[in-house]
């Protein structure tokens, strides 16, 4: 075993990492926003709108994320980086919508019910009825869906976007030290989820702070 | 008697709403339908049993894994709950950094990791189904743990105040029941599994997606096969969810 394969390769990691952290970003904030609207939907008092919700999850859902991301790529014809961001945001965004909706289910309709007698419009009662409770009950399963999108985002080297697992197989590819890069990536990986799990526990002392 | 309808929260269907979405189904299926019939189906209808028989090799894969994966991921599980400390952090430490880490990095480590060590290399059905078990395991050791503390733990005691030894009441009260209970978790397990098999064509086993991609290399047909790839998956893990939405229909898939 040569560890030195680590240090010689230190900018392509480096850069990988940048490209991981890119694609985790943008996909999490996508995933959020659609799996927010999907979660809103769900809860509509409408019959129509729920079941449209629920076909959503449940189409998206039973299709693997490569796949999705090689149809955006392949059939829709995106270039690489916005279909692997949007593939695996609509994948991500069933599972959050799910986290999210389960939030708002465990509120107690009467409140919004009774907020809506007070006089407050819709908006106000998402945001300072719904939103506060919402956002602490739903931060840990919330926690563990971003860490799935940084798992996710390994898919984004099938298109050949030059992120961490990428560079893993380019290294091997190249040298032969598959195993010190794979070692070494793992370790980043993991580093990446336990300063996203610490990040996430951070707000969530914020939020029950006040 | 008329209930007047909240503004807030899902609402249960009257009869028009039923029917509205009986017409939108029917109106989106006639969309599909159209839309699909116009793709050239030559390719696909040419590579049916080809695409079979891979789709046969995904199953495989799922199974296998999970055969495997099952047993493993209930000793990690116990060794996580009951084992001397040393085994213990061991067993915590292997669940976590596999659940941590990308599939396709875990493929990627057991594929790079035993040549390694052996100085030979591993054959591509060795590492495919060695990663896809280890993945399995790991998922599945969590399920169980959940199963096992889903058993009361008066039970647990009341075996040891009846004379039971540790293991029979392991074997004979708690792991039945948790079985019982963990069913739906298993079975979204094997979803995510047959779900995770799509990236082992990495190391060059034609499962479903490898031939759809090999054929799509030759003919060029990307909306008629990746249509129907899509189409291979959706099928399969929508009978296993339904099999799921069966025996428990509140049960959330979480992954």
């Amino acid at each position: 075993m040569r560890w030195s394969v680590i240090w010689d390769y230190r900018e392509a990691l480096l850069s990988g990492l940048a490209l991981t952290l890119e694609i985790t970003a943008l996909t999490a904030v996508g995933a959020t926003l659609i799996g927010i609207l999907i979660a809103c939907l769900r809860q509509q008092p409408s019959y129509i709108a729920g079941r449209l919700a629920e076909t959503y999850v449940e189409v998206i859902r039973n299709i693997p994320s490569v796949i999705k991301v090689f149809f955006l790529y392949f059939v829709v014809g995106l270039d690489a980086m916005p279909a692997a961001v949007l593939g695996l945001s609509v994948h991500q965004s069933s599972y959050i919508a799910d986290v999210l909706d389960a939030g708002l289910r465990s509120i107690p309709r009467e409140q919004s019910e009774a907020a809506w007698t007070c006089g407050h419009s819709r908006l106000q009662i998402f945001r300072h009825v719904l939103l506060p409770q919402v956002a602490a009950t739903v931060l840990p399963p919330l926690t563990s869906q971003f860490i799935e999108i940084v798992k996710n985002s390994a898919a984004a080297m099938l298109l050949g976007i030059k992120e961490l697992t990428f560079q893993t197989q380019n290294i091997d590819v190249e040298t032969f030290r598959g195993f010190e890069a794979a070692t070494a990536v793992t370790v980043i990986y993991l580093a990446l989820s336990l300063s996203i799990a610490g990040g996430m526990a951070l707000v969530g002392r914020r939020l029950t702070w006040r | 008697m008329a209930v007047r309808r909240s503004a807030f929260g899902p609402a249960e269907p009257t009869a028009l709403d039923r029917w509205i979405w009986r017409g939108l189904v029917a109106f989106g299926l006639l969309l599909l339908i159209w839309l699909v019939a116009r793709q050239r189906w030559e390719v696909v209808v040419a590579s049916g049993p080809f695409l079979l028989k891979s789709l046969g090799v995904s199953w495989l894969l799922t199974i296998t894994s999970v055969a495997i994966g099952l047993p493993a991921g209930i000793l990690l599980a116990i060794l996580r709950a009951g084992g001397p400390p040393a085994v213990r952090q061991l067993a915590v430490a292997v669940i976590e950094l596999v659940r941590a880490t990308p599939q396709l990095m875990v493929i990627f480590w057991i594929f790079f990791a035993v040549p390694a060590f052996t100085g030979h290399k591993v054959p591509a059905w060795t590492a495919a189904i060695a990663s896809l078990s280890l993945i399995a395991a790991s998922y599945l050791a969590e399920v169980v743990r959940a199963g096992l503390a889903s058993v009361p733990r008066i039970q647990t005691e009341s075996g040891l105040a009846t004379g039971l030894s540790r293991t029979q009441i392991l074997l004979e009260i708690v792991l039945p029941q948790a079985l019982r209970n963990m069913l739906p978790a298993l079975i979204a397990t094997i979803v995510m599994m047959f779900k995770i098999t799509s990236l082992i064509y990495v190391v060059g086993i034609t499962d479903f997606f490898r031939a759809v991609i090999l054929i799509n290399n030759r003919e060029f047909e990307p909306v008629a096969l990746y249509t129907t790839l899509a189409a291979g998956y959706f099928v399969c893990c929508s009978l296993l969810s339904w099999i799921i939405r069966r025996l428990d229909p509140k049960y959330v898939l979480a992954q």
